[in-house]
């Protein structure tokens, strides 16, 4: 019996796509719905669930720890966002010249992006360690007074955001150096011919045919940005005295050293909100602008 | 013929019920376990582990190597499922957590059909592993915190006595800072890869020393906001900001680093780390139990344990040869006791192998005072907030009123949830 080729390729669609549905549904789809379930329950993975309706998530706005984690999430976002989206763009603008060391560069600035996290955090832990790290031995062997990097409160966040963008700005210059590459080569000489120099070249064309990869750059940095967590863990441990611990880490340490998996999954799913406002938000901005 | 077929089979008969008895015999019962010791630890256990299959053969001890970081997480989950191993390694402290859900065994009756005799183990951290009067774990050691001092930098100073009180152990650390120049205290204060839990364990420690426990009696209250708390509190402030002898935000591992590499007089730290300054050239020390410096012994310790999970159905055989399996590393002691952890069987102490071990014996007494964790699931999240809150309040330099009220309120929300 012979099918209708639209049925083949409806079938064929079905079939290559089942491995990765399947895994996709059990890994993703079932955790998703089965956190938010869970948040309305009182579980330790041992006990009996027990249904407490809207309690964790009363709970958790006069949970003094996850409104503190809460606000160091979102200072971290709101400094780390712009600083690595900008340097990531200022490496793509290098990595793109078609010379030797435009090559050079791009891997050298995506190379950290390939590291795990845990020898990230290990790495910066070790050079921004207070006696022995080789930040320290930096500032006094020009005569400077050493800093707590990662044990004074007031500098402990950059440390981490430092971390941070080395480890991940070459990401976004990956995405911005392919939407420069997409942008035709007759524009820029077009421009030349009329006069047009480097900044005005970046200002007038570059920059503003980069918007659709700007906002998608956006949009993904704001995402990773909320869900900071392995490498405050390990730099830090959420320290000095709780004054780095965000979100993500709040929820880790609740969910699987506390076991309350209840709450645990409440704060998930208020992050989750956050997080899914914030690029609802964006993705609405951009018929805007475009207009 | 009839007769030799008969023979025949009844020979044949004889033979594979033999050959079946031998098999039996042969092969050996095997038991999975999990432990959860890695890096300097692990390598002595799996030695020991070694040496008990090697010792007999009608066990043989099997583990699968899982990485370990999140051990808690993957045995609860085990333990859900009713999938855990026949044996598990499991810190004292987190048996409140599991015990009430029914997912351990109680071992009482098990330890007497096995023959261990309990009377040979030290009593507190025995004693220690039992809720609602009933064993749910046999402890392998104890680690309590202890006290290490640099005799060179000692000598140095002109110090000839190991402090005893809290004032000799502040004037002590004062005379290191300023004839020797090196650190007085290195205990740390800050949380970097951990967090401060020394003074935590310290903290607790002293107000045991007070006679007085962390929670009131059913745990459902922060029992450190009184005098003892205060003078406990103020010690730990003191030697930080009144008499500077441990310098702010020292970090773990630059408090155990320091003392390592000889630039700090004294050194408050669990007793695993001995091995590592034994290992270290040129590093004169001595390790004694914590001093009595509110009058009396007494040292936090955590405390690894044995303990059996319930299975779907319970193996009798399989726990009769765990126990076996626990009865013989718990006697072999002395060969744990390399890691530096303390044996809690006197039958592992009273061995020459164990008095031959450099340093051990000086503080080998300090699991007589040794005292139990607040039995309740909450303990791991309470004693990760006091030691932020402890952190937080010597950072500011907070009064020990307005230090402890607010560690007593963050405390009893979490114990009343």
């Amino acid at each position: 019996m012979l099918l209708h080729g639209a049925d083949h390729k409806k079938r064929d669609i079905l079939f290559f796509s089942l491995p990765y549905l399947t895994v996709y549904v059990a890994f993703m789809v079932f955790p998703v719905v089965y956190g938010f379930y869970l948040s309305f329950f009182d579980w330790n993975i041992l006990s009996t669930k027990v249904f407490v309706g809207l309690k964790n998530y009363v709970e958790a706005f006069s949970d003094p720890e996850f409104l503190s984690s809460f606000f160091h999430t979102i200072q971290f976002v709101v400094i780390s966002t712009p600083l690595i989206i900008v340097v990531g763009f200022i490496m793509a603008l290098i990595a793109v010249r078609p010379t030797k060391t435009g090559r050079i560069s791009e891997t050298v600035f995506f190379l950290p992006y390939m590291l795990s996290t845990s020898v990230v955090g290990t790495l910066w832990a070790w050079i921004f360690q207070k006696n022995y790290g080789l930040a320290n031995q930096l500032l006094k062997s020009v005569g400077l007074s050493p800093l707590g990097w990662l044990t004074d409160p007031s500098i402990a966040m950059t440390s981490i955001i430092i971390a941070t963008l080395w480890w991940t700005a070459g990401f976004n210059m990956i995405l911005f150096s392919a939407g420069m590459k997409q942008i035709p080569e007759e524009i820029y000489d077009a421009a030349k011919i009329d006069g047009a120099g480097s900044f005005t070249t970046l200002t007038k064309i570059t920059i503003p045919l980069l918007r659709d990869t700007s906002l998608l750059v956006l949009v993904l940095q704001i995402i990773a940005s909320f869900k900071v967590f392995g490498q405050v863990y390990v730099m830090t441990g959420g320290g000095p005295y709780g004054t780095t611990r965000v979100l993500v880490q709040y929820v880790y340490k609740t969910g699987f050293s506390y076991f309350r998996l209840g709450y645990a999954s409440a704060m998930s799913i208020l992050l989750f909100m956050v997080i899914l406002l914030v690029s609802v938000i964006q993705f609405l901005r951009k018929p805007d602008e475009t207009q | 013929m009839k007769r030799m077929t008969g023979l025949a089979i009844a020979l044949l008969l004889l033979v594979s019920t033999v050959s079946v008895g031998a098999q039996n015999v042969q092969k050996p019962l095997e038991i999975t376990f999990w432990s959860l010791f890695t890096g300097g630890d692990g390598e002595f256990f799996d030695a020991m582990v070694k040496e008990f299959n090697a010792s007999q053969n009608e066990i043989v001890m099997k583990t699968d190597t899982v990485k370990f970081d999140n051990y808690y997480t993957k045995l609860t989950a085990a333990l859900a499922a009713r999938t855990a191993p026949d044996v598990v390694v499991m810190h004292q402290d987190r048996l409140s957590t599991f015990v009430p859900s029914g997912v351990l065994l109680p071992l009482d009756a098990y330890a007497q059909r096995a023959g261990i005799d309990l009377s040979t183990f030290e009593q507190a951290p025995l004693n220690n592993c039992k809720i609602d009067n009933k064993l749910y774990a046999i402890p392998l050691d104890v680690h309590p915190i202890i006290m290490y001092c640099n005799l060179d930098l000692f000598a140095k100073a002109g110090i000839t006595k190991l402090p005893e009180t809290l004032s000799e152990l502040f004037t002590a650390a004062e005379t290191i800072q300023k004839k020797t120049g090196a650190e007085g205290i290195a205990a740390d204060n800050t949380t970097a890869t951990y967090k401060a839990y020394t003074l935590t364990r310290m903290f607790l420690s002293m107000l045991m020393e007070q006679g007085v426990s962390v929670f009131n009696a059913d745990n459902t209250k922060a029992n450190f906001n009184n005098d003892a708390g205060v003078k406990a509190y103020q010690a730990l402030s003191d030697m930080v900001n009144k008499y500077k002898v441990t310098p702010k935000g020292l970090d773990y591992d630059s408090s155990v680093a320091d003392f390592r590499l000889g630039k700090a007089g004294i050194h408050f730290n669990g007793v695993w780390v001995t091995g590592l300054f034994e290992q270290q050239p040129g590093l004169n020390f001595i390790a004694v139990k914590f001093p009595a410096l509110f009058g009396t012994n007494a040292a936090w310790a955590g405390s690894h344990t044995f303990a059996i999970p319930a299975q779907k159905s319970i193996d009798e055989k399989k726990v009769m040869g765990a126990m076996k399996f626990i009865d013989w590393m718990t006697n072999h002691g002395y060969l744990w006791a390399k890691a530096g952890h303390v044996p809690t069987r006197k039958t592992a102490v009273d061995t020459k192998e164990f008095k031959s071990l450099p340093h051990r014996a000086d503080y080998a007494d300090a699991a007589k005072y040794v005292f139990p964790t607040p039995p309740t699931s909450k303990w791991p999240q309470c004693y990760d907030t006091i030691s932020d809150s402890l952190e937080e309040s010597i950072a500011l330099n907070r009064d020990a009123k307005t230090a402890l009220t607010r560690m007593e309120q963050t405390i009893n929300e979490i114990l009343k949830k």
